[in-house]
């Protein structure tokens, strides 16, 4: 079985397993209506038909034009697309000024007619503004925020600070142009962001590696691009991973650079307790002057993790890839590794 | 109470490793030629003299066994990296440091060896040479004011640095424990035992080969981890061969570093001569210095305690 097959077939089995209907989630009131997500995270309410998805650029700069498909594809889902005044601006790399970014994410933050937020794109730029924004109204009222790559500063915050789930997926720039013509990576990819937005628990798998390293392990999911993380390390955005499940990506990077950060991972101690990790997908810049590193990426973590026996596994769809499936952070997941299969279940 | 290692004299020897990435020995020759003619006594450690085909001068066990033997070796009396490159990271948490304290020595190096002297400093604090390697003694550079910056701060000659002023300057004076290095190993180091404290410390910073934005990120991350707000005083050196993305970043690299500290009080410079480049004045992680920052000088000045001046010669 080919690696497109094995992920049409067990990849993206998010499996039509539908949350009990909680009466109370429509209440806004309070947060009696939240589901909890175990561990002491809370669950925002998921989406139903006619919610405002709210899109708003933290980092990069992004045009209307450049969204249309996923406004499209948003829209066919029944949701109605939010666009934020960040959109279309531009300030350099920037997706307009700090306060102007600052100022829209807070207002879809707040505004309680906006039921889930998605970042448009990456790039850089979220950390300049998220000891700006205001979290007591997301607090009272969380709603799901969307995103992956310079994201992961949000979804890191709002773990450790709001202690609320947040999906881990690709972003506007990733929706297939043309629906019709799209690859079935694509379409799967992004019908997980559905999934996960309607409160279907996900199950993921990935190509069997011989190099994995077997056993089950049950904890919150937390992670998201490694450089992101380590540029983190000692802020107030930082992650606990004691008792998670921790998954990492990252592209771009020299083999030196993902060693170093892997590094800086286990010695601020965030590999010593977890219940499993989930390695995805690792574009490697090759140096052309060095002379050749001499490890792979999956020598660099098993080095790292060599003393522990929690469960590890490689190659997991999540990345800067196609292969990038919706993952709720701050959720119970169960990570199960064996010979002929891994699987990423939500619980 | 910082540890300040016995400075040293003629007839001293100067071990050589290199912990982290390969060198040829050809490109340090002229390095060891120097430090004989200073009057040390050279003694080359297995790492500077490999035969290694990768990245690095040896296997972690290598790498961590010749620099162990060269801290805890008596006869040895200050360590030198030859090079930086990347290595540090996997061994410093194997290396035993019970000796050393016992009998500390300077460490010489700068760059990826900032994660040695940060640990060291931070844990011990024992004070190290962040100064230039083998290669800056190359194509004349034994005879540049920066290696011999090196010389005379082995000597214990109380550094007096100049640097030019520039507009981005902020005017003041500040005295205080110098502590810095590398931006990008400053920054991995946070969250780990070898982390800096900077609260009530003149802090210098340099970095290489970066892109713009990523600067911005770990400034910020300083910034947000509070290794900024209670400075005495700021250093930046260079920030040589900075990226840009495809889109802009939008600011110069002294405008981009402006911006993230304008808010604070304390005196700035920039552009000092502390880099990747030749300009790369010997500085000690752990001295003493006055800072003087004014429109038409800027001034860095050791202050060698006379209890170190009396041990030293006595």
């Amino acid at each position: 079985m080919n690696r497109k097959d094995f992920i049409q077939n067990i990849g993206a089995l998010s499996a039509g397993m539908a949350l009990p209907a909680d009466k109370n989630w429509q209440s806004k009131n309070d947060t009696a209506h939240l589901l909890d997500a175990g561990d002491g995270f809370k669950k925002p309410p998921y989406l139903k038909q006619g919610d405002i998805i709210g899109i708003t650029s933290p980092a990069g700069a992004i045009t209307l034009e450049e969204m249309r498909p996923a406004i499209a594809v948003m829209e066919s889902w029944g949701y109605r697309c939010q666009i934020g005044n960040s959109i279309g601006k531009k300030d350099f790399t920037y997706g307009g000024k700090d306060e102007e970014r600052r100022a829209d994410l807070q207002q879809m933050l707040d505004d309680k007619n906006i039921a889930a937020i998605m970042c448009a794109r990456g790039g850089y730029g979220s950390v300049r503004i998220v000891d700006g924004i205001d979290w007591s109204g997301f607090k009272k009222n969380p709603k799901w925020l969307i995103g992956f790559s310079d994201i992961t500063v949000l979804l890191n915050h709002i773990h450790t600070h709001c202690h609320t789930a947040a999906i881990h997926s690709k972003m506007t720039n990733s929706f297939p142009d043309d629906w019709a013509t799209a690859e079935p990576i694509q379409i799967e990819t992004i019908l997980s962001i559905k999934d996960a937005l309607e409160g279907r628990k996900t199950i993921y798998g990935a190509m069997p590696n011989p190099q994995n390293k077997l056993g089950t392990g049950e904890g919150i999911l937390v992670g998201g691009n490694l450089r992101t993380m380590e540029n983190l390390s000692g802020t107030p955005s930082d992650i606990t991973t004691d008792g998670k499940i921790l998954f990492v990506e990252d592209t771009g990077e020299y083999f030196y650079s993902i060693d170093r950060m892997f590094w800086n991972l286990k010695r601020t101690g965030k590999l010593k307790n977890l219940k499993g990790l989930v390695i995805g997908g690792f574009k490697v810049k090759q140096d052309v002057d060095e002379e050749p590193f001499g490890k792979t990426v999956q020598e660099i973590v098993l080095e790292k993790v060599a003393s522990y026996n929690y469960p590890v596994c490689f190659d997991f769809p999540v990345g800067h890839q196609r292969a990038n499936f919706a993952l709720k952070c701050g959720v119970k997941h169960r990570l199960q590794v064996e010979n002929e299969k891994a699987v990423l279940i939500e619980i | 109470m910082i540890t300040i290692p016995p400075y040293l004299k003629k007839g001293d020897t100067i071990g050589l490793v290199a912990p982290a990435g390969y060198m040829h020995p050809d490109k340090m020759q002229t390095c060891l030629d120097s430090l004989e003619d200073w009057g040390y006594n050279i003694s080359l450690g297995s790492t500077a003299q490999s035969n290694s085909h990768n990245y690095f001068s040896g296997t972690d066990t290598e790498r961590l066994r010749d620099l162990q033997l060269m801290m805890d070796d008596k006869n040895i009396n200050a360590v030198m990296c030859v090079r930086g490159g990347y290595g540090m990271s996997r061994i410093i948490d194997d290396l035993n440091f019970k000796k050393f304290v016992k009998n500390p020595k300077w460490l010489i190096g700068f760059s990826d060896i900032t994660v040695l002297q940060a640990h060291v400093f931070s844990r011990y604090k024992i004070a190290s040479l962040h100064a230039p390697m083998a290669a800056a003694f190359n194509e004349g550079g034994f005879n540049s004011i920066y290696i011999q910056s090196l010389k005379e701060a082995l000597e214990g000659k109380a550094a007096r640095y100049d640097c030019a002023p520039i507009s981005f300057n902020k005017k003041g004076t500040a005295s205080g424990i110098l502590v810095g290095g590398n931006l990008s190993i400053l920054v991995h180091l946070l969250g780990t035992k070898s982390e800096l404290k900077t609260k009530d410390k003149i802090l210098f910073l340099e970095d290489v080969g970066e892109y713009l934005y990523t600067i911005d990120r770990m400034l910020l991350q300083l910034k947000r981890s509070g290794k900024l707000d209670k400075l005495e005083g700021l250093i930046i050196g260079g920030f040589t061969e900075c990226k840009d993305t495809e889109r802009p970043f939008g600011k110069e690299i002294y405008d981009l570093i402006y911006d993230q500290v304008k808010e604070f009080n304390y005196p700035i410079c920039f552009g000092f001569p502390v880099s990747h480049e030749k300009e790369n004045y010997a500085l000690k992680m752990g001295g003493n210095y006055s800072l003087t920052i004014e429109d038409a000088k800027v001034v860095l000045e050791e202050n060698i305690s006379e209890e170190e001046n009396e041990k030293h010669h006595s």
